[in-house]
């Protein structure tokens, strides 16, 4: 075994790992401030990646662009998916309600798609996907360099949002403790909405950098869902830090999985490393209380 | 009664009038056909492509009808997937009652619902499955008329070794019953042609990104064929991946990829230059000098105003075979199982058909060897 082949394999997985860290921070903000699973992520990463495709091939839009149209795609269904439907369901004082609700928004959106795009795989090329950098034995497209600056970006961005915002700061408050925060005069309403759009507009971003990757049909976003789910857990229910260790460690695990074992165990060895943390550190890879999340 | 229950009791009588009533008229004169295709999931897009061939056959045949039959069809969604084909097969078979079934495409679906349609005595005949176990044993209610795995795989192997002295190879197949038994057949006859197997790479299908495996490939040495078994989406991206990756031709490698039936028309416009070089069997040659092909090739164009896929051939071929069957005294579900055993040298759109003892068609000439051409259309490479 080369040296070359490990770092070839590493980079695969630091990419494929970064692209899984985008869509789980959607589910992982989600969770950490309302404690719900939000089913129809992946539809939305799904829809992301038709938006940057018809961006680029009806309009002839540039993919660079195509990205920023997905995030603002998602970010408005996301706002009216939340308004329309999940909101009153929330009012009605059933938590369960909610959680019916993006299982059935899930079903509808895929079935919308369906009809709309219909069931053969798109192929989705960028002007970036055969644009190969060969160097020392190594290969790395600029497609792969554009996902790794995308997703560092982001998540800079986002980690200062939370951390340094006084936005950021009301979230993870209400993340902690949703009444008090309302007594300090926090809308916890209106930043249940903020989450929503943040969480949405990420997913949309995700699914235009994963369509060139992916298999590009209405059932897409499936594909990769349950790893983000798997990540989030990992990481730590509503951790942010924690979920972007996850989702590299999972794409590191795929790649060498790949290259030492078989990629027919892919999903053992990363549900096994689930299994392992629930077993011995539930709270995830860092924090230790719920509190400390998001 | 109360006023929801005096409704609905009401509508079902309507729905009825305008259901039951027809279908029982029509009942003597019409051959239902029931269609196990996948509407929904990754192997969606053959449900959408075999849905055109039927409709273009039925359209056909419905002008004046044959031995005064007219033809019907029901569509359910089997999702290329055992529990829902097995579903399917039964809500087909207790609702539809067809006279005779056609699909699936998947082998695990085929193979989930051949006893179901055994036990209900209506006979199945299958143009996509691979897996050799849908014939040996498979059952005297199924029927398929494309070249099994076997047929494909020995023919395949030969070729890569004789044709184009491949001594080297690597398999890609999905983790499914036709992806494994394809690379099973492929290595046992290759390896007796004295070609070496250097690793056998198996994958789910929800596998996304296919870089990790085309590096695992990069790092095996000289590579002359990658024998490669996956649906259109995933085998888009492998392709990709290994021209990416340097491995194949499409990337400036020597590896070639080639293929049994997977794969529909149009793979090669969708996967770009890296598809250069792909040598891989298809079902139905656009090219075939044949007046059956070619007024298929015209008509199917003239309706849809695309080219057709081997899907939308092997679909059509399915309702053709039948309406053959029904010409030569098919009624019902036994006679049209009789018929179609007794089945010579029927010419459909993909090649010709003729069942041994087993159901399995024997015809070679449903096997065509392509190449992909740097422009990115095929060469039809004749050898078979």
């Amino acid at each position: 075994m080369t040296t070359t082949i490990v770092l070839q394999q590493a980079i695969n997985g630091v990419v494929l790992g970064s692209l899984y860290v985008l869509v789980a921070l959607g589910l992982t903000l989600i969770y950490g401030v309302l404690v719900q699973i939000n089913f129809a992520h992946a539809d939305f990463v799904t829809l992301g990646a038709f938006a940057a495709y018809f961006f680029m091939h009806l309009i002839g839009g540039g993919y660079i662009l195509s990205i920023a149209v997905a995030f603002a795609l998602g970010a408005a269904l996301g706002w009216g998916v939340n308004a329309a439907i999940f909101t009153p369901l929330r009012h009605k004082g059933n938590e369960l309600l909610p959680l019916i609700a993006t299982i059935g928004v899930s079903v509808m959106m895929q079935n919308l798609m369906l009809a709309w795009f219909g069931p053969i795989p798109y192929a989705f090329e960028t002007p970036y996907s055969s644009q190969v950098i060969r160097f020392a034995g190594i290969f790395v497209t600029w497609q792969n360099i554009i996902i790794i600056l995308v997703s560092t970006l982001t998540i800079v961005l986002l980690y200062t949002f939370m951390k340094f915002t006084y936005l950021g700061k009301a979230l993870r408050a209400v993340s902690q403790d949703r009444e008090t925060a309302g007594l300090m005069g926090i809308n916890p309403n209106q930043l249940i909405m903020l989450t929503f759009v943040i969480a949405s507009a990420l997913a949309g971003m995700g699914g235009a950098m994963l369509a060139p990757v992916l298999v590009l049909t209405p059932f897409a976003g499936t594909s990769v869902i349950v790893k983000a789910f798997a990540i989030v857990i990992i990481g730590g229910f509503g951790n942010v830090e924690g979920t972007i260790l996850a989702g590299l460690i999972v794409g590191l695990i795929e790649s060498f999985t790949t290259q030492f074992l078989d990629p027919g165990l892919i999903d053992i060895v990363v549900f096994a490393l689930l299994l392992l943390m629930l077993a011995i550190k539930p709270t995830g890879l860092i924090s230790e209380r719920r509190e400390e999340n998001v | 009664m109360t006023m929801p229950f005096r409704a609905l009791f009401l509508g079902t009588i309507v729905i009825n009038l305008f259901t039951v009533g027809p279908t029982a008229h029509a009942q003597d004169k019409t051959i239902k056909i029931g269609a196990l295709f996948p509407m929904s999931g990754p192997g969606s897009y053959f449900g959408a492509q075999d849905k055109q061939g039927v409709e273009l056959a039925l359209e056909q045949l419905n002008k004046a009808g044959v031995n005064g039959y007219k033809f019907v069809v029901q569509y359910e969604d089997s999702a290329c997937s055992p529990l829902p084909a097995t579903q399917a097969a039964k809500r087909l078979i207790e609702q539809f009652k067809p006279d005779v079934i056609i699909g699936e495409e998947c082998s695990d679906a085929t193979l989930a619902v051949m006893p179901v349609v055994e036990q209900a005595k209506v006979p199945l005949i299958n143009a996509g499955s691979s897996s050799i176990k849908v014939t040996e044993p498979g059952n005297p209610w199924t029927f398929r008329i494309m070249p099994n795995e076997v047929m494909q795989g020995i023919n395949l192997a030969e070729n890569a070794a004789k044709r184009m002295n491949a001594q080297t190879a690597v398999l890609l197949f999905e983790n499914t019953n036709a992806g494994i038994g394809n690379a099973q057949v492929f290595k046992d006859n290759f390896t007796k042609l004295g070609g070496k197997v250097l690793a056998e790479i198996g994958f789910g299908r929800d596998i996304n990104d296919f870089t990790s495996i085309a590096t695992r490939v990069a790092g095996l040495g000289k590579v002359d064929v990658i024998p490669t078994y996956t649906l259109e989406g995933q085998g888009l991206k492998i392709t990709q991946a290994l021209a990416q990756a340097g491995v194949t031709k499409g990337g400036g490698g020597n590896a070639i990829q080639i293929g049994t039936i997977w794969l529909p028309f149009g793979f090669e416009q969708k996967a770009g230059k890296a598809a250069l070089g792909y040598i891989r069997i298809v079902q139905f040659d656009p090219t075939d000098t044949r007046d059956v092909a070619k007024n298929f090739a015209s008509e199917f164009k003239a309706k849809y105003n695309a080219d057709p896929t081997h899907l939308n051939a092997h679909a059509y071929d399915q309702v053709m075979l039948i309406a053959d069957v029904v010409k030569r005294g098919g009624k019902d579900a036994q006679t049209i199982r009789d018929g179609l055993a007794a089945t010579k040298k029927y010419s459909g759109v993909t090649g010709s058909v003729e069942f041994d003892k087993s159901n399995q068609n024997i015809k070679m000439d449903t096997i065509h060897y392509m190449e992909t051409k740097p422009d990115l259309s095929w060469t039809s490479l004749k050898w078979n």
